[in-house]
C-alpha cells in the first residue's frame, strides 16, 4: 500500500505523468485490422524539464502527444499533466502545442495569426498586442509581422508555430518536429529559446527524429519504437556502456602490459594511447589500473565508455527488430 | 468570446475565399438594377408601380399591393438561390478546419469540440446573413425611396431567412464532419433540397411509388426528422406579401404565417447539429 501511495504522489509531482496509454486504430474494409500505435506508455516528465521523446517514423510519437491533447482518444490508459487530467479544459490554457506540419489560415499575416489563437486561447486583445510583437521578435519574424503567411517558408512558418505556441506563457510546452525545415541558424536560436524556457522553469515536451538536436538539449529521452517505450533516462544514463570504459594513458603500453590487461578483460581495443576495455567485473578496473601503474604507466584519464545516443538509438532499433 | 473569434475568422474567411464576395457584387448589381429600372407614382389614390416604364398590374386583380407583389416574388426567388449559392460559398469552411494540421491547432485551445463545431457553422452563416441582410436593406431602400412604402416586413423575412439558412447548414455541418470532403458536403445538400422539395409533397409523389403504411410512415418521420427548407421559405414569403402569382384573387390567396414548419425545423437542425458534434467528439484527428 505505502508503495502506491508513492507511485501515485511520484505520478502527481510530475508535470506530465502518463500511466499506461494504450491506444489502437482500426482501418480497412469493416475497420477489421487493428494497429497498435501505442502500448502500455508509462512516462513521467518533471517540472522544468526538456524531455526528448525519440523514434523513427510511425513509432507512436505524435500519437502521443495528440493523446496528451485530446486531439487522439486513448484506448485504455490515463495520463495527467499539471496535476489535472488530460483533456480538461483549464489545461489547455496552460500548455502551448506545436504540432507537426500545422497550417495557418493563409490569408493572415503573421501578427494577425498570433491574435486569432491568442483569442482563443482566451488572451484579451490588448495583452495579446503586445504579446505577439515580443514574441515575432523573438523567434526573428519581427520585419516579417505584417506579410501575409501564405508567403512565408517552412521554417518561418515553424517560427511562427513556436511563437503561437508561446503565446500564453505556457508552463508546459509540447513541440512536434519544432525544426523540421528549419535552417541551421534558425535551429540554434530555437535549441536556445527552448534553454531559456528550461532555465524559466518551463517543461518541455519535445517530440523529434533528429538525434543530434535532441541530444544537445534534452535533460531526459525516451525511445519509443512501434508504440512501446524501449529506453528512458539522461541522455548519459542511457548511451553509457556497462563495464566499458576508455583509459588514455601517458605512453605507449607495451605488448607484455597489453597481455596482462587483456587476461582481466573480456575485449580490448588499442588505438595508439587509448585503451578501450569491457571488463567482467568492476572490480576488474582497479586490477587493471594496479598493472598499469605497476609498469610504470603514467594513466590521464579513465571515462565510461559513452557512444553517441544516434549509434545507441540505431542499435537499440535494431536490436529490437531483429532479436 | 473565444467562440465569437473563430467565428468572425470564418466570416473572414469566407469573405476571402471570394464567392462572398462575388455575391456581394452581384447582390449590389440586382440593387443597382431595381434602381434604375423601378419607380412609383400616386394616380387618384392609387399606387402605380412601373418597370422600365411599364406598368406592372398582374391582369384580373384588383386592390392588390404591387410593392409586395415584386418584393414577394424577388423574396421568394432570391431566397432560394442564396440558399443553394450560399452552401456553395461555405460548404468548404468545416473540412477546412478538420485539416490534418489545422485541426490540432484547434483542438488544443480551451475550447469544447462542440463550441468549436458550431462557432465555425454559426461564422459561415454569419457569412451568408451579412450578405442577405445588406441585399435586404439595399432593395428595402430602393424600393422605400422609389415608392414610398417602407416595407418593414421584407427585413423582418431576410432575418427569418438568415434562420433557414442555418436550419439548411445543419445538414451540411454533419456531412462535413462526416465526410470532411466539402465537394461530398456540397453534393449531399443539393440532394437534400430535391429530396426534401419531395417530401413536401410526398402525399402525392412518393407514396404511390410503394403501398406500404411502414414506407409511408418512414417517409413522414423523415419529413418531421430534416429541415423544411422551401416550407420555411413560402411562410417567410407569406410575410412579405400574399401569394397571387396564380392569378387568384387576393382574399383567396394564401397568406398566414404558419410558425410550425420553424418550430419543426429548429428541432430537426438541432438533431443533426448534435449528431454532428457527437461525431465530432468521437474522432481521432
Amino acid at each position: 500500500m505505502p508503495i502506491l501511495f508513492g507511485y501515485f504522489a511520484h505520478l502527481q509531482m510530475s508535470t506530465v505523468a502518463i500511466s499506461h496509454l494504450s491506444k489502437s486504430f482500426s482501418s480497412g474494409l469493416f475497420r477489421k485490422s487493428n494497429i497498435q500505435a501505442l502500448s502500455d506508455v508509462s512516462i513521467t516528465v518533471s517540472k522544468g524539464e526538456i524531455f526528448g521523446l525519440l523514434g523513427p517514423n510511425g513509432a507512436g510519437k505524435t500519437t502521443l502527444v495528440k493523446i496528451l491533447l485530446s486531439v487522439v482518444h486513448p484506448t485504455s490508459g490515463t495520463a495527467t499533466i499539471l496535476g489535472q487530467p488530460m483533456g480538461s479544459t483549464g489545461i489547455r490554457e496552460r500548455i502551448g502545442y506545436l504540432p507537426e506540419n500545422h497550417r495557418y489560415p493563409s490569408f493572415l499575416t503573421a501578427h494577425q495569426t498570433l491574435l486569432h489563437f491568442g483569442r482563443l486561447q482566451g488572451l484579451s486583445k490588448h495583452f495579446l498586442s503586445s504579446k505577439a510583437s515580443e514574441l515575432l521578435r523573438v523567434v526573428g519574424l519581427e520585419e516579417w509581422s505584417r506579410v501575409k503567411i501564405k508567403k512565408f517558408s517552412k521554417g518561418m512558418l515553424q517560427r511562427l508555430g513556436l511563437a503561437q505556441a508561446l503565446l500564453n506563457d505556457p508552463e508546459v510546452l509540447f513541440l512536434d518536429e519544432p525544426t523540421d525545415g528549419v535552417d541551421p541558424v534558425g535551429r540554434k536560436e530555437i535549441r536556445d529559446i527552448l534553454k531559456g524556457l528550461r532555465s524559466a522553469g518551463k517543461t518541455v515536451f519535445l517530440n523529434s527524429h533528429l538525434l543530434s538536436e535532441v541530444e544537445e538539449i534534452s535533460d531526459r529521452v525516451a525511445i519509443l519504437n512501434k508504440g512501446e517505450v524501449l529506453s528512458v533516462g539522461t541522455i548519459r544514463d542511457i548511451t553509457s556502456h556497462a563495464l566499458e570504459y576508455e583509459i588514455r594513458l601517458g605512453i605507449a603500453p607495451s605488448e607484455p602490459v597489453l597481455q596482462k590487461i587483456g587476461a582481466l578483460s573480456r575485449s580490448l581495443e588499442t588505438n595508439q594511447l587509448t585503451l578501450t576495455l569491457a571488463l567482467h567485473a568492476k572490480e576488474d578496473l582497479n586490477k587493471i589500473l594496479q598493472i598499469l601503474l605497476q609498469e610504470g604507466m603514467s594513466i590521464e584519464s579513465v571515462m565510461p565508455r559513452k557512444s553517441r545516443l544516434e549509434d545507441f538509438f540505431i542499435n537499440l532499433i535494431r536490436t529490437r527488430e531483429n532479436p | 468570446m473565444k467562440a465569437l473569434s473563430l467565428s468572425l475568422l470564418t466570416i473572414r474567411e469566407a469573405i476571402l475565399k471570394g464567392t462572398l464576395l462575388f455575391y456581394f457584387i452581384v447582390g449590389n448589381l440586382i440593387i443597382l438594377f431595381f434602381a434604375a429600372a423601378v419607380s412609383g407614382s400616386m394616380e387618384s389614390g392609387t399606387l402605380t408601380i412601373t418597370m422600365f416604364g411599364s406598368q406592372l398590374t398582374p391582369r384580373g386583380l384588383e386592390g392588390f399591393n404591387p410593392v409586395e407583389f415584386l418584393l414577394r416574388q424577388l423574396f421568394q426567388s432570391a431566397s432560394s438561390a442564396i440558399m443553394l449559392f450560399g452552401i456553395f460559398a461555405t460548404a468548404g469552411l468545416i473540412p477546412s478546419m478538420l485539416e490534418k494540421g489545422t485541426v490540432e491547432l484547434y483542438l488544443s485551445k480551451p475550447l469544447s469540440r462542440s463550441s468549436l463545431l458550431l462557432a465555425r457553422s454559426f461564422g459561415a452563416c454569419g457569412g451568408i446573413g451579412a450578405n442577405i441582410l445588406y441585399f435586404a436593406v439595399g432593395i428595402w431602400a430602393v424600393f422605400g425611396i422609389k415608392t414610398g412604402i417602407w416595407h418593414g416586413n421584407f427585413l423582418l423575412a431576410s432575418v427569418v431567412a438568415i434562420f433557414i439558412f442555418l436550419c439548411y447548414y445543419s445538414v451540411v455541418a454533419l456531412t462535413a464532419v462526416i465526410t470532411r470532403s466539402t465537394a461530398f458536403s456540397i453534393m449531399i445538400a443539393f440532394v437534400f433540397t430535391l429530396f426534401s422539395s419531395a417530401l413536401e409533397v410526398r402525399q402525392t409523389t412518393l407514396y404511390v411509388w410503394w403501398e406500404n403504411a411502414f414506407f409511408h410512415r418512414f417517409l413522414d418521420s423523415l419529413y418531421y426528422a430534416t429541415p423544411r427548407i422551401s416550407r420555411m421559405i413560402d411562410q417567410a414569403a407569406n410575410l412579405v406579401g400574399k401569394d397571387i402569382t396564380t392569378r387568384v384573387l387576393a382574399e383567396q390567396a394564401s397568406a398566414g404565417f404558419d410558425i410550425l414548419p420553424f418550430v419543426y425545423s429548429f428541432l430537426s437542425a438541432s438533431l443533426l447539429y448534435a449528431l454532428a458534434i457527437v461525431y465530432f467528439f468521437r474522432q481521432d484527428y
